[in-house]
């Protein structure tokens, strides 16, 4: 694609490989990282289980249909064990990563919806808004999130739709920032000042420009704030203010096995197991696609 | 008299205490070509800004073709913004690198509600080629092209709209020498085609001498010097653009990095000084201040009036 | 300097005002005061005039006035739990084993964790790279009462090595100690790690090396002084991940420590206690991290001493 091609034929022609929008190449580097697609992998595995979980399961995450068996070990037929109250334990673990995935996931949309539009107009508008949020923010950095939630949580007694708040409520500083971030840098872009000077409404410039070149900010903002959601609803729930029986929870099964720890173990194990797994495959996925998206960023 | 395409009146804008654009004078009248020339920091490329409404002014008027712009609103401006266009230097910056080029060609039609979705793309690829670059360009992304294609979609989207004024800020300075005079060339036969006032700013003689009907020279926001093309390059009267002159062409490439190469104390030293009867008209004010004043063949200079 | 300092401080108290009052705010937004929901209401003349004694009719700003100025000397009120003592006296003997565990476990994990990313950092993409970062991200991500359950599982359940729980004989200590130094093990081993990395890849380094220093004398005398610089920073977020863990550990192996105080305070709704620790740690959070950043700026002499933290 030399510019004496382009005066050799007339009209420069694009050569043949195929065109890839700079998405292509941020997958690249993400697929490269092995670690990263297995976690991957591994997250969407346990999210279909949560999904199908009335088909993987014979019996419901509730059901004490085995009350003369409780606190069974692991056996063929009961993979995981039963519970002190004659539940299937694989059962409930299964449904518990309904509850953990479920809070993850919604945490982190609650929060991409604060933390998105707060970030990109304190980044487009600058002045007095982002003063405004960068203070709001500093409060939120000095206050530790897991103290804070537990405070909260004790004054809510927990929930489900208590934790999902609490969460984006220390989730969305994160995204708000990288997406502030990248928007303040492409700001005084020349493309920006293109649109402008077409004419383009501050709407059209946010909306058509910063905000599809902030995907990365956001992907990885949103991803990574789906682990610390889970850590915040199995730390709540371990310690008796977050999701509440009879509804099951790793976090709340951790605790309960704690009891039976010496004699009946596997109702520690299980869902201890599965919470490190799914945390860990987690916070993997989301430091893979920060890589990926900004290989400069490598390592912190 | 017919208005101008664009006309800046007294243009001034602070950053801070500092002027860096002071009370700026200058005319693109209809059908051609303007050079804006001074070192990078003489405030060229923010009178440009200002000329486009990029920036606002502290002071003066922009007209574009008679109609006094400074008043209105962004939102009142938007018609006009159809009217003029800007291509910016970096080319690789003033794309959307998440927009492929038929899409960013495209924009300025959507944005003022033009045509259909479908038809906005035919424009587009037919803008392509008119700069220049096949068609099937349409679906890349910037990151594909070189800097000189990158420049030419810049041009093809400034274009689509068929302003009557282009604001053109250096946009050859970041290119090779060979592919300067293809862009070159390529503004140049466009001017011709629609017959484009431009404002072409540029610290680069060759490419001003090649292009510009008229030349303004600007140091430290301040225009010192306004005359026709050849009349600049064959009589200069101002110091400064003097050694601007004599700087082209720039061998050594540390020369062009030093941001000034005459201090204030040698240029007002060489102020040149007339004598108000040899003046074509009578300066405006009476003051020992260095004031633009007109000599013969629509030459203004900056100068010092004796008695 | 001085002025930054100033600068620095007074914004961390206006931080830490404003925490305390959201903290007093949402104390008080509970539902129920103290004389709700017993089996036995009292008369209203009765409860008025305890509530009155108490000064809970006054406005809320001269309740916030009173107990801040309390707090200033120490009174924090009387805990519901244990209404003999005062929180004050409570938290000055629960904050010895938070302190013996905690403090120990920075001790022991945070050397380690350097030395394994320093040695991560020479040996890039050996063996001993790949443990370091493993180990990095299991620490960092895996909550503490995970790390616990684990330690108690292996060592106490199958090993039979060590006792699961309690406070008292050194032997108890150790596995709290284990749990707690995961946190401070994992931060420094990824920050020294690429702290190295980074000073290892400054031109200056590779002049020294043109200049034919011995490795040995280059990693000592000079990288080591420059990647110092940004593990300072790494103290603060450390310092968060201990004093939370400690709720957990201390939850986990039953030490009567601040953390175990501030998890009953929640179970049996102290809340006098609940916001007696709260304002305290947040206080510990508001110095801590204004030390980090006194701390940061007098050994990187080029840092923008604007006052702006990011």
């Amino acid at each position: 694609m030399t510019e004496l091609a382009t005066q050799a034929t007339g009209l420069a022609r694009p050569d043949q490989t195929r065109q890839h929008s700079p998405l292509y190449f941020a997958w690249r580097r993400f697929a490269d990282n092995k670690a990263a697609l297995g976690a991957g992998v591994v997250l969407v595995v346990l999210i279909l289980m949560a999904i199908f979980a009335p088909l993987i399961t014979g019996t419901g995450g509730n059901e004490q249909a085995f009350l003369t068996q409780s606190l069974a070990f692991p056996s063929g037929e009961h993979w995981f064990g039963v519970d002190d109250l004659g539940r299937d334990f694989f059962a409930r673990i299964v449904y518990g990563a309904r509850v953990s995935l479920g809070i993850g996931l919604s945490a982190a949309l609650f929060s991409l919806v604060i933390g998105l539009p707060v970030g990109a107009l304190a980044g487009y508008l600058g002045g007095r808004f982002d003063w405004v949020t960068m203070r709001v923010i500093e409060l939120f950095s000095v206050v530790p999130p897991l103290l804070a939630a537990l405070l909260l949580a004790s004054v809510t007694r927990g929930g489900l739709w208590a934790i999902v708040l609490i969460a984006a409520l220390f989730g969305w500083v994160n995204v708000c920032l990288l997406v502030r971030a990248q928007v303040k840098s492409f700001r005084e872009k020349e493309f920006i000042m293109a649109a402008q000077a077409l004419g383009a409404s501050p709407w059209h410039v946010i909306w058509r420009h910063l905000i599809p070149n902030s995907v990365s900010p956001i992907i990885v903002g949103f991803v990574l704030a789906i682990p610390l959601a889970m850590m915040l609803e199995a730390s709540l729930s371990f310690l008796g203010i977050g999701v509440q029986p009879p509804t099951p929870s790793w976090g709340q099964m951790i605790n309960i096995g704690m009891n039976f720890i010496f004699f009946y173990w596997h109702m520690a194990v299980f869902p201890t197991l599965a919470l490190a797994l799914t945390i860990l495959s987690a916070s993997l996925l989301g430091d893979g696609l920060r890589d990926a998206f900004d290989p400069t960023l490598k390592g912190r | 008299m017919t208005a101008a395409a664009l006309e800046l009146r007294q243009v001034t804008k602070r950053f801070g205490d500092q002027a860096a654009v002071d009370r700026v004078d200058l005319v693109v009248p209809h059908n051609k070509v303007v050079a804006l020339v001074g070192e990078s920091g003489s405030g060229k490329t923010t009178t440009g800004l200002l000329a486009l409404r990029l920036l606002a002014a502290n002071g003066g008027q922009i007209l574009l073709d008679g109609q006094d712009l400074t008043p209105l609103s962004q939102k009142a401006l938007k018609p006009f913004r159809r009217q003029m266009q800007v291509v910016f230097q970096d080319s690789y910056a003033s794309l959307d690198p998440m927009m492929t080029l038929g899409e960013i060609i495209a924009e300025p039609l959507g944005i003022h509600g033009l045509f259909t979705a479908a038809e906005r793309r035919d424009q587009a690829r037919r803008w392509l080629e008119k700069v220049g670059l096949d068609a099937g360009y349409a679906t890349r992304y910037p990151h594909e092209l070189s800097g000189g294609q990158r420049q030419r979609v810049a041009v093809a989207r400034a274009l689509i709209l068929g302003p009557s004024v282009l604001v053109a800020d250096e946009p050859t300075s970041a290119l090779d020498v060979s592919v300067k005079a293809q862009i070159v060339n390529l503004l140049q036969d466009l001017q011709a085609d629609m017959g484009l006032s431009i404002l072409f700013i540029s610290h680069d003689l060759s490419v001003v001498r090649s292009l510009a009907d008229e030349v303004v020279v600007m140091l430290r926001g301040r225009v010192v010097e306004r005359a026709p093309t050849d009349m600049i390059f064959a009589g200069a009267r101002h110091p400064y653009t003097r050694a601007l002159l004599d700087a082209v062409p720039v061998l050594d490439p540390k020369a062009r990095r030093r941001r000034s190469f005459m201090s204030a104390e040698e240029i007002s030293a060489r102020t040149p000084r007339y004598r108000a009867a040899e003046l074509e008209t009578q300066p405006l004010v009476d003051t020992a201040e260095p004031q633009l004043v007109a000599l013969a063949g629509s030459h203004f200079v900056e100068a010092i009036v004796t008695g | 300097m001085t002025g930054f300092i100033i600068r620095r401080t007074l914004s961390m108290l206006v931080t830490f005002i404003v925490v305390s009052i959201v903290i007093f705010l949402m104390m008080h937004s509970i539902p129920g005061g103290p004389f709700d929901g017993n089996e036995m209401p009292l008369p209203d003349n009765i409860r008025d005039r305890l509530m009155a004694q108490l000064g809970l009719d006054q406005p809320l700003y001269v309740q916030y006035l009173r107990y801040m100025w309390g707090a200033l000397h120490f009174d924090f009120g009387v805990p519901y739990q244990s209404p003999g003592e005062t929180v004050m006296g409570l938290v000055a003997h629960a904050w010895v084993p938070s302190l013996v565990l905690g403090g120990s476990g920075i001790i022991i994990g945070a050397p380690i964790g350097i030395l394994l990313g320093m040695a991560a950092a020479l040996n890039r993409n050996s063996w001993i790279d790949y443990v370091a970062s493993a180990l990095a991200t299991l620490g960092l991500t895996i909550p503490v009462f995970v790390t616990s359950t684990l330690l108690i599982l292996v060592f106490a359940v199958w090993l039979h090595w060590l006792p699961a729980s309690g406070w008292g004989e050194p032997k108890r200590w150790i596995l709290p100690i284990l749990a707690y130094a995961a946190v401070p093990l994992a931060t420094y081993a990824r920050y020294a790690r690429s702290a190295m990395l980074d000073t290892l890849n400054k031109p200056f380094v590779t002049v020294l090396r043109a200049k034919g220093l011995s490795e040995r004398r280059i990693i000592f005398q000079h990288v080591l002084r420059n990647s110092a610089i940004p593990m300072v920073t790494v103290f603060l977020p450390m310092f968060v991940g201990i004093a939370t863990g400690s709720i957990f550990v201390e939850a986990m192996f039953r030490v009567p420590g601040l953390g175990a105080y501030f998890v009953s305070s929640i179970e049996k709704r102290d809340y006098p206690l609940e916001m007696a620790l709260m304002l305290l740690i947040s206080m510990l959070f508001c110095i801590s991290y204004l030390l980090s950043d006194i701390l940061y700026a007098l050994l990187n002499p080029r840092i923008r001493v604007d006052g702006s933290r990011r």
